[in-house]
């Protein structure tokens, strides 16, 4: 266990190192953010001054090599744009993104595996077909376009809720909602076509036929089975969300990482950009690490060597 | 046994799952009032009660970068700072310069510049108002240690002198005749033993200035929260607490303004007034702003442009008219020339009008057959009103006469990049602003090595050289009023106008939007 543990660790580290090299030279082909942040009435000198003293003149490998060697100590720099540490602007964010992500995962995961299940035992019912149906039409509505609608109906409209921003439990909603809406399709129709495979298994026929009680067999012997398949979809998409979930934080003033991390890029805000790509890989990384030794945990025979 | 709850298991961790996104600060905060006492539970919303709300809440598109002065030039930031800190000297709502916390100035000689200042203002935190706080402030933006984006306009100043507490001396290096702008457009008085004080860092996000509001509370990227300065030298402001909130996305803007959440934002599009217009809460107020929109024909580029004959045809192929109309719905004012009609250094200057025969008249004596001519427009995408549409009205117009034209959108960006680096092809669409002056157009916008220049003459550019320095106001107005009707000669643009802005206000808030676009808290108050 333990030498898997090791070369797990070293695979998080070799997927960071890349991660951060390609974004380190793609966002530089758009050039340097020098004269975005000059006013435009600064002359040609003037640029090439500021290129020089924010050091976006020297060769490529240069800045790289600088960049490399302190980012590996925690430096990625100072924001270009308000001058704070990069790798706290985007920490300062982790917060929100997680209450987003985890509260939308929680209730998606609430609402989609309970439906999943009994989709697949009342397979080709009404309630298969309506469930169907309905994470179809979920898994299609733009996310973009469901927030606004929402905010509409219960902000503007009903005045239940606010229209947007963070700060609290009821700001945490309709966001969490909009989010929550395309999830639930893929983890409802996922647990549906996983439960009809294991509901056809010999060792469920056993059960039933000596008499071990329906809600027994679904929510014992049936559904750890499922869970396997289910953790990978929900770290995939922990994994997503965590990343930002840039349209619905927009649409929604919610301070989170991915918006963040939008805007600098638009800003060309180079050290927060690099700063943001690293957390979010470094993230993702862990989460898919926890979620292999969680295999191992649920099903004694996935024991990687 | 213990399988028997598996079912329940998983309930609980989701439930735990969700929990866990109550940290506390999600758990404890209530979420803010609506500002305005809202109709219980009604989908009408009923004409706004009596009761002056307790806070005005502005809707921003974007969070300022830092609370230093001086430091980032974005209107985004300035807006907002505008309200803690005052200025030297500001611009009246015709874009003349005002005494604020300078009173008086006079040249001493040309290179030498002297201010009396108001006394007995005192900054927040009581420290007094002086010549030493202005030196301190000047001598910020001049320091590279600050890195100071607005020192390349600053370049020419040599240094600051303190003759008394109420006189200062700003002394240039050479003759720096919009140095007044320099000074209305840029400069704010930070505190300085303040800054001094708790550092560079710190103040950033703990200002004090002199100005109409104090700072209370700044969330990144959600809302700035200010509370009126009872002590301000013009008298306590009217409307006590003020928030900025930031909403990035504007059809969440228009919903907040629609539901009574914000009270006030800009940029309203021009297909959403009606909308606003028509509901209970809700008006539209227009500006004419001092920004400009207009279609700059590349004489960089080795194309049929370089022709003067050819740019004068365009001027007459497109009809700003009917852009504006059908485009614009209105919302806006043509402009003939590079000046708009709010800068201080207007001069009325011919308008080619729309004649589509005239324009294959022109093309043909520079020898070109108008179906054949192709051209391209890059033009930027949400950054100005309806500016691709605005590019493909422009290239339907031209269709008529069978010009082809391709649209290009590009993102803001890599639309700046491509003008500086001269990669732009026959024509662009571009804005400027706020201009209230002929050098700051004129000097970036038709010369040789302006970085976002679309023109280059040389007799021209000679004319621009010999009209910057000149100190003379007639001899200046009259070198200027001369570019200007030369501009239009040479077609270097298709002018096409001076932005309307579109600002929407709740009913019972006054508010007279400003043609340099700010938001001074302190102008605004309460009432139909």
């Amino acid at each position: 266990m333990l030498d898997y543990v090791i070369k797990r660790t070293g695979q998080v580290v070799v997927v960071l190192f890349l991660a951060l090299t390609a974004v380190f030279f793609i966002i530089r082909l758009s050039g340097d953010p020098t004269a975005l942040f000059l006013p435009p009435d600064a002359s040609r000198e003037q640029l090439e001054q500021f290129r020089k003293q924010l050091g976006f003149d020297r060769p490529l490998h240069v800045q790289y090599t600088e960049f490399m060697t302190k980012a590996v100590q925690g430096d990625f720099g100072t924001s270009l744009r308000t001058r704070e540490d990069a790798l706290q602007m985007v920490i300062n964010r982790i917060p929100a993104t997680f209450q987003l992500a985890f509260t939308s995962l929680g209730l998606s995961l609430l609402i989609a595996i309970p439906i999943g299940i009994q989709s697949a035992y009342r397979r080709n019912t009404w309630f298969d077909q309506a469930g169907v149906a309905a994470t179809v039409l979920g898994q299609a509505l733009p996310s973009f376009w469901l927030g606004l609608i929402l905010i509409y109906l219960f902000a503007v409209q009903l005045q239940w809720l606010p229209t947007g921003g963070g700060g609290s439990l009821v700001h945490l909603i309709l966001p969490a909602l909009t989010l929550a809406a395309y999830s639930v399709a893929r983890f409802a129709r996922f647990t549906r076509s996983t439960m009809l495979d294991v509901l056809r298994k010999d060792y469920i026929r056993t059960a039933k036929a000596s008499g071990v009680p329906t809600y027994k067999i679904l929510s014992v012997y049936a559904l750890k089975n499922t869970l396997i398949p289910i953790i990978t979809l929900v770290a995939l998409d922990l994994g997503v969300l965590l990343g930002g979930a840039v349209i619905v934080e927009v649409v929604f003033s919610w301070p989170g990482m991915g918006r963040l991390l939008m805007q600098s890029l638009l800003n060309r805000d180079f050290p927060v950009v690099m700063a943001g790509v690293f957390l979010i890989a470094f993230i993702y990384a862990v989460i898919n690490f926890v979620v292999d030794l969680l295999y191992a945990y649920v099903n004694p025979q996935i024991r990687f060597k | 046994m213990l399988r028997k709850n598996h079912l329940f298991l998983l309930l609980f961790i989701c439930f735990t799952v969700l929990l866990a996104a109550c940290t506390p600060e999600t758990a404890g905060t209530t979420p803010t009032a609506p500002a305005t006492p809202q109709p219980a539970g009604g989908t009408e919303n009923t004409a706004a009660p009596a009761s002056v709300p307790e806070e005005l809440v502005i809707g921003f598109e974007a969070d300022a970068a830092t609370m230093l002065a001086n430091t980032d030039v974005n209107y985004v930031t300035d807006i907002q700072i505008r309200n803690i800190y005052d200025p030297l000297i500001d611009r009246d709502e015709k874009g003349a310069l005002i005494p604020v916390l300078a009173t008086e100035w006079k040249n001493i000689d040309p290179l030498t510049w002297e201010f009396k200042l108001r006394q007995g203002v005192k900054f927040t935190n009581g420290e007094p108002f002086n010549a030493e706080a202005v030196k301190f402030n000047i001598d910020y933006i001049l320091d590279e240690k600050n890195n100071s984006f607005y020192r390349s306009r600053w370049k020419d100043v040599k240094e600051v002198k303190v003759i008394d507490d109420q006189t200062v001396q700003v002394i240039t290096s050479q003759p720096f005749p919009t140095l007044l702008l320099r000074i209305a457009d840029d400069l704010l008085i930070m505190a300085p033993k303040h800054t001094k004080e708790v550092g560079l860092e710190k103040a950033a996000t703990d200002p004090v200035g002199t100005g109409a509001y104090k700072f209370d509370k700044w969330t990144r990227d959600d809302s700035l929260k200010l509370v009126a300065n009872e002590e301000y030298w013009q008298g306590a402001p009217s409307i006590k607490r003020v928030t900025f909130r930031i909403i990035p996305e504007f059809s969440a803007r228009l919903s907040a303004f629609l539901g009574g959440e914000i009270h006030l934002f800009k940029n309203v599009p021009v297909d959403s007034v009606e909308r606003v217009k028509s509901s209970e809460n809700g008006k539209i107020e227009l500006v004419g702003s001092s920004r400009i929109n207009y279609l700059a024909l590349n004489t960089f580029y080795e194309g049929p442009l370089k022709d003067k004959r050819v740019r004068q045809a365009l001027n007459y192929a497109i009809d700003v008219d009917e852009l504006l109309k059908s485009v614009l719905n209105g919302n806006g004012t043509k402009m003939t020339g590079p000046l708009s009609k709010v800068n201080a250094d207007y001069t009325e200057t011919k308008d080619y009008g729309y004649d589509p025969d005239k324009a294959v008249a022109l093309l043909k004596e520079a020898g070109i057959d108008p179906k054949t001519l192709k051209l391209t427009l890059d033009t930027p995408n949400g950054r100005y009103p309806m500016d691709t549409h605005v590019a493909q009205a422009i290239a339907s117009q031209l269709q008529r006469i069978g010009i082809q034209v391709t649209v290009q959108a590009n993102e803001w960006g890599n639309h700046l990049a491509k003008i500086r680096q001269h990669e732009m092809k026959d024509m662009f669409i571009l804005g400027w602003g706020p201009a209230f002056d002929a050098q700051g157009t004129i000097e970036n916008l038709f010369t040789e090595k302006a970085p976002y220049s679309g023109f280059y003459d040389k007799d021209v550019e000679a004319m621009i050289q010999k009209a910057l320095p000149i100190f003379d106001p007639a001899e200046r107005k009259k070198a200027f009023d001369e570019l200007q009707h030369r501009l239009v000669e040479e077609a270097a643009w298709v002018p096409l106008w001076q932005q309307g802005d579109l600002y929407a206000v709740a009913k019972n808030l006054q508010f007279a939007p400003r043609p340099d676009e700010k938001f001074l808290v302190f102008e605004m108050k309460w009432g139909q």
